[in-house]
């Protein structure tokens, strides 16, 4: 029984940390077609941004503002520079970005070295949950996910940019005819999915290794799931992440960890070759 | 060397090629000695290049100080390996038949080990420094790093003994040195009075580790072989802590080094130990001696010292005393005269047998984010890597 | 062009001599790599698609290639046996793999790149995994050379023979028809769906041959390392072929070649002496993407300007083979029964229940959201069918495939007109000509570029400036655009043709010039013609017989001068005479 919470519980923060980490690339790629590469890596500007919070002694929630501007700022400057200028030549952005993100490792490995960092915990310890113990901060942060996307949803349907960016989406040119400004749109648009990546790394950074390469870890599994999940809802993005998580669980518990890894990569091409709009369309 | 003059020189080397190269170089005998020093700048790895450059460039001066190998002043050339084999290939191929290179010095994954000694043949000296999983037999080819015997045929007896470790648990990532170091392992922990709990290989990818605690905490492991390597090793171990699971059970690692304990972090170290042939802090003179060296020649900030970038200065030592005791650089010659050489370095004194080196092997705990040794096994055997 | 073509194996060859051999080892491993990315041209540069795991086809080449060399006795007749099964082998799991993914999508997004990018993922885990076979991480290693071929001398002539045949190969595919049908793919897969063309499988065949170019490269690969290790299938060695491609020039055949070589050099030059030598080559690699789409060897060999998209200033052959005219094995009937249609909750058809036959002009009329187009749609398997059938010559067709009812003598043309923009007048006929026509071996055959038809001529007297093919399509007016597309949907000879408002857009001479080669052309060739018209003026001049449609059903059948006097057409367009 134990066994089963505590699988429950894992899932629960695969689902979590994935849905969180997936979220702004779903929105790049979903609203402007671009396939960042570099996703990883504003993870990674995101987890820096807590060392550098860490390393100067002060309170660790101002890595949340810090790495809100630096991606921010960065993630508007790359658009500027760079993503306006390929919105349709969608495979060119692929390439760009994985050059982006080459450049981006190769900042962080000038600026902070090569070695690894090292995150305090910020809630350290386990609690006891439903009769197991689990790591506290995971459970904080089961907490701050929910709370963040719940934000999110609501603002997306109700909001006036929710409803500006389905018009860009759906007709560019009818958008820009009636007055709305997708130039800017379309750069918010990458500056706010480049920015949730940096919370990512944010909220992820006392759990993971930090070191110039970890953007990659996230990168290719995001578009997995961002495949089978389906671009263009909430709800799609945490199916998706449930299914690849899942599945990497379960087979993993099963079997063992390449077993999951094999498992993973085969339910996203037959997901790529038979539902390649996501697991919710009727194609 | 710029492309123009590198055409030319390898002209004038064409047109002498065959006629007298031979007979010119002994006559010359200050000409520098050239050694290849193949480290990964990039990649992965690239993490220990700073370091193995470092210690490199360290014994060069020392021995160099001191008149140098056969009356030659060592001259090293490094080449970035950090790449796929076919890269490091090339790069070995140019330095060899390009710059005339006599003699190499490899810390590489084993792949590139593989390469290598397909590319050279026997054809000319190449040692190979870092920790690895042994049975590398080819002529021409000294290995001085720390085999799965060594770390572990002392080790684990200790652990079962003194820690009360039986049940253990191997994780690895899923290629060579892993597979054969936990196959070494299973022959000591049956030996020893203990049994294996669980063995699993995780793809190099594998970011996510909490199917390996649950089935960790489930089989009710007290020690844990980590065979994991890098970025996976940091995760894992962080992991392994917030579950709650040091207290419970001891991890004992054979690649676990400064580095890969600073990402690991002061927090979730405790109960972890490492077994290795160097650490930046072991406590011998001759070990404390080259820790102050390195920290005076590159500063207080420079890479940390750890077992693989220091292989590199034993690397160097090693091919002095290769060539000291045959008098030459002839690969042939060095291969008959290899067995029974020996040298002092940071690590202790080191015996050449086989193609391997028997030496100390230190365990040390991990204490914050520092190592400290805890119990040093004199005079370690590599292991039979020629059957 | 000739001169780079006498001037660069000169160079090529005299490598070795000039530099050193160990030069002409480094070179050679990028002229490998070259290869592979010539693959990618076909697909990438051509076709459209881009592959992203072109290292499993290298890699398993290389595994391949590596395991003969092993096991047999090297002797001259394993080695033709291996660089047979090194091509073969990847390129039926490219077909394979192509056959199943293109035939159920249509288009070049990224989900296709994906799965490759999977697969090469896959492959490289399961390299490492299978360690008994491969070696696993530390590789097959100890491969030897090629019998009586020094690895480190010999092999590079032996790899630049293996690069010319590549060259070739690629130019010639690229050359044919074949190469045409690829371009047009890129441009507007639908429409050569519409020409009867399964454009899956021309898909797939490219990626088949760019499969066995990688797998041929891999196989000297092998002997050139005497190593193989995962990383030959990985994903970081499939993602840098592309890079490669895309700085060298991913429309030109030599590109990619380029491009490996000048990045290899590049690399292999900083990154012994410089750390931060990875900032340099994607700088490099960015600016290009950002700057020169088209490749360095773009910016060097100005002038072979658009070659890639298929649009080229060549002098055409001359048409000289004569096509014998379609004929047409019975009387055209086509029936709809019962037909619904649904997009999401809103229904377009709602039991569309039709009968047409014999030849002669049929026009459909309605008022706007009739379900007209969607009727055409319907038929022509570019909407899904709830429920009711189709049959046409009296064989249901219900659902079937674009590309098969094209196949049937079922002809289109679109509202908007929908020709090959970047392909030149010519080469649009070309296609057309093709239609319904070309053998899988005529596509590799230069001798279809010169096929002609009476039709053909016919069509020239009628719209001069199809008599000036070397015009881009995409430069031409709407309304010649409208003609164009007109003429082309013609040329197959379909025994049922359909038109959706062929006159949408064209100025009043322009549309009394369509409606006399409509009329002229249904006069000459007794064919079924359906035109979708809204305007009466076309309708009253052309029409045999006149359908009605309102509400997706139909409302009214028979002559013009029936409709007329039908009261319930009468209340329908009370609105307006339209």
């Amino acid at each position: 029984m134990e066994i089963v919470t505590v699988y429950g519980l894992n899932l629960l923060y695969t689902v979590a940390t994935l849905g969180l980490i997936v979220l702004g690339l779903a929105v790049v790629f979903g609203l402007l077609g671009v396939m960042n590469m570099a996703h990883g890596e504003f993870v990674m500007l995101g987890a820096y941004s807590a060392l550098i919070v860490q390393n100067q002694g002060l309170p660790i929630l101002l890595a949340i503002p810090l790495a809100l501007l630096v991606c921010g700022l960065f993630g508007w400057l790359v658009e500027w520079l760079m993503i306006r200028h390929l919105y349709s030549r969608p495979f060119d952005t692929l390439l760009a970005t994985w050059g982006l993100a080459i450049l981006m490792r190769k900042a962080i490995e000038g600026l902070f070295g090569r070695g690894y960092q090292s995150i305090d915990q910020t809630v350290p310890g386990t609690v006891h949950l439903l009769g197991v113990d689990y790591p506290a901060y995971r459970i904080v942060l089961f907490g701050v996910i929910a709370v963040l996307f719940a934000v999110l949803f609501g603002w997306y349907q109700r909001s006036n940019t929710g409803a500006r960016i389905k018009a860009m989406v759906s007709n560019l040119e009818l958008a820009a005819a009636v007055g709305i400004d997708t130039v800017l749109l379309a750069r918010m648009t990458f500056v706010f999915g480049v920015c949730t990546a940096g919370l990512a790394g944010v909220l992820l950074a006392p759990l993971v290794r930090i070191e110039p390469f970890m953007g990659l870890d996230y990168l290719l599994s995001s578009f997995f799931i961002l495949v089978v999940g389906g671009l263009g809802s909430l709800e799609g993005l945490l199916i998706g992440s449930g299914i690849i998580g899942g599945t990497d669980i379960v087979v993993s518990a099963i079997s063992d960890k390449t077993a999951g890894y094999l498992s993973v990569l085969t339910i996203s091409i037959l997901f790529l070759w038979l539902k390649p709009d996501g697991i919710f369309s009727r194609r | 060397m710029n492309r123009r003059e590198f055409v030319k020189t390898s002209l004038l080397g064409a047109a002498l090629a065959g006629v007298a190269v031979a007979p010119l170089r002994t006559a010359i005998a200050a000409e520098p000695l050239k050694v290849g020093v193949l480290i990964p700048l990039s990649g992965p790895a690239g993490l220990f290049g700073p370091s193995s450059q470092n210690c490199a460039m360290l014994a060069a001066k020392e021995i160099n100080a001191n008149g140098g190998v056969l009356g030659r002043q060592i001259e090293l050339q490094f080449a970035d390996v950090g790449g796929p084999p076919a890269d490091a290939t090339r790069a070995a191929l140019k330095l060899w038949k390009g710059e005339k290179t006599e003699a190499f010095i490899g810390m590489h994954d084993s792949a590139v080990r593989g390469a290598l000694t397909n590319l050279f043949k026997g054809q000319v000296p190449y040692i190979y420094t870092p920790v690895y999983e042994g049975g590398e037999c080819s002529t021409g080819t000294y290995v001085l790093g720390e085999t799965p015997n060594q770390q572990l045929e002392p080790v684990i007896p200790w652990m079962a003994s003194e820690k009360g470790a039986d049940k253990w648990y191997l994780i690895g990532n899923d290629y060579n040195w892993p597979r054969d170091t936990n196959a070494a392992a299973k022959g000591y922990i049956s030996s020893s009075g203990g049994s294996v709990v669980g063995e699993e290989y995780l793809p190099f990818t594998a970011d996510n580790f909490d199917s390996n605690l649950a089935k960790i905490k489930d089989t009710g492991a007290n020690a844990v072989l980590i065979t994991l390597v890098g970025g996976a090793s940091v995760g894992f171990n962080r992991a392994f802590a917030s579950f709650g699971l040091s207290a419970g059970a001891l991890r004992l690692g054979t690649l676990i080094e400064e580095n890969t304990l600073m990402g690991i972090g002061a927090e979730n170290s405790a109960n972890l130990y490492s077994s290795a042939g160097y650490f930046g802090n072991i406590e011998s003179p001759a070990a404390k001696a080259f820790a102050d060296a390195y920290k005076a020649e590159f500063g207080a900030d420079a890479a940390l010292l750890n077992a693989l970038g220091e292989s590199c200065y034993e690397g160097v030592k090693l091919l002095k005393a290769l060539a000291d005791k045959t008098g030459s650089l002839d690969a042939a010659a060095m291969d008959a005269a290899a067995d029974g050489v020996s040298y002092d370095g940071p690590r202790g004194k080191a015996t050449m047998s086989a193609r391997h080196v028997s030496r100390d092997i230190f365990l040390a705990e991990a204490n914050g984010n520092q190592f400290k040794v805890i119990k040093t096994f004199e005079n370690v055997g590599a292991g039979n890597n020629c059957g | 062009m000739l001169r780079t073509a006498l001037f660069l194996p000169v160079v090529l060859l005299a490598v070795p001599f000039v530099w050193d051999f160990f030069v002409a080892y480094e070179l050679g491993l990028y002229l490998l790599y070259g290869i592979v990315g010539q693959g990618l041209v076909i697909c990438w540069g051509r076709a459209g698609f881009l592959p992203l795991g072109q290292a499993l086809f290298f890699g398993t080449g290389a595994y391949l290639s590596g395991y003969i060399l092993t096991s047999f006795e090297a002797s001259w007749i394993a080695v033709g046996l291996l660089l047979v099964i090194a091509g073969l082998v990847p390129a039926l799991i490219a077909g394979l793999v192509g056959a199943m993914v293109f035939n159920r999508q249509i288009g070049s997004g990224p989900y296709f790149s994906l799965i490759t990018l999977a697969l090469a993922m896959l492959g490289f885990q399961l390299a490492n995994s299978a360690d008994q076979i491969t070696g696993g991480f530390n590789g097959m290693t100890g491969i030897p050379g090629l019998p009586g071929v020094d690895s480190y001398e010999g092999l590079y002539f032996v790899i630049l023979a293996a690069l010319a045949v590549s060259t070739l190969i690629v130019t010639y595919v690229l050359k044919a028809p074949f190469g045409q049908l690829l371009a047009a793919v890129a441009q507007n897969e639908e429409r050569l769906q519409f020409f009867g063309f399964r454009t899956g499988t021309l898909k797939a065949l490219a990626f088949a041959i760019s499969a066995a170019l990688a797998g041929f490269a891999g196989a000297l690969y092998a002997p050139h390392q005497g190593i193989v290790t995962p990383q030959a299938v990985g994903f970081l060695l499939s993602a840098e072929l592309v890079i490669w491609t895309a700085v060298g020039g991913r429309n030109k055949v030599l590109g990619p070649v380029f491009g490996a070589v000048f990045i290899g050099f590049l690399a292999a030059g900083l990154r012994d002496i410089f750390r931060f030598w990875e900032v340099v080559v994607a700088i490099v690699f960015v600016v290009v993407v950002l700057r020169f789409p088209e490749g360095l060897s773009g910016l060097i060999l100005a002038g072979g300007r658009r070659i890639a998209l298929g649009f080229s200033d060549r002098a055409r052959p001359v048409r000289d083979i004569e096509l014998a005219a379609v004929r047409q094995e019975s009387e055209a009937a086509l029936r709809y029964d019962g037909i619904g249609v649904k997009i999401g909750a809103v229904t377009i058809l709602d039991g569309l229940s039709l009968d047409i036959s014999g030849g002669g002009i049929h026009c459909i009329i309605g008022p706007n959201g009739a379900g007209k187009t969607s009727a055409f749609n319907a038929l022509t398997g570019k909407l899904p069918v709830a429920e009711g059938t189709i049959a046409w010559q009296g064989e249901t067709i219900t659902g079937e495939r674009a590309y098969r009812v094209a196949a049937r003598g079922i002809g289109r043309k679109f509202q908007v007109p929908s020709v090959f923009p970047e392909l030149s007048v010519g080469q649009n006929i070309d296609i057309a000509l093709w239609a319904n026509r070309m053998s899988h071996a005529e596509m590799f055959s230069m001798r279809s570029y010169r096929w002609r038809s009476a039709l053909l001529a016919h069509l020239e007297k009628l719209f001069p400036f199809l008599g000036r093919p070397n015009i881009r399509a995409g430069d031409l007016s709407l309304g010649q655009r409208q003609m164009l597309e007109f003429a082309l949907s013609n040329l197959p000879e379909p025994a049922l043709l359909l038109l959706d408002e062929p006159c949408a857009g064209l100025s009043a001479i322009e549309t009394s010039e369509m409606i006399e080669a409509i009329a002229d052309l249904s006069r000459t060739y007794n064919r079924m013609l359906v035109i979708i018209e809204h305007d009466m003026q076309v309708v009253e001049k052309l029409s045999d017989h006149v359908i009605v449609l309102h509400q997706g059903r139909l409302l009214a059948n028979g002559s013009l001068a029936e409709i007329k006097q039908n009261t319930e057409v009468q209340a329908v367009y009370a609105g307006g005479a339209k």
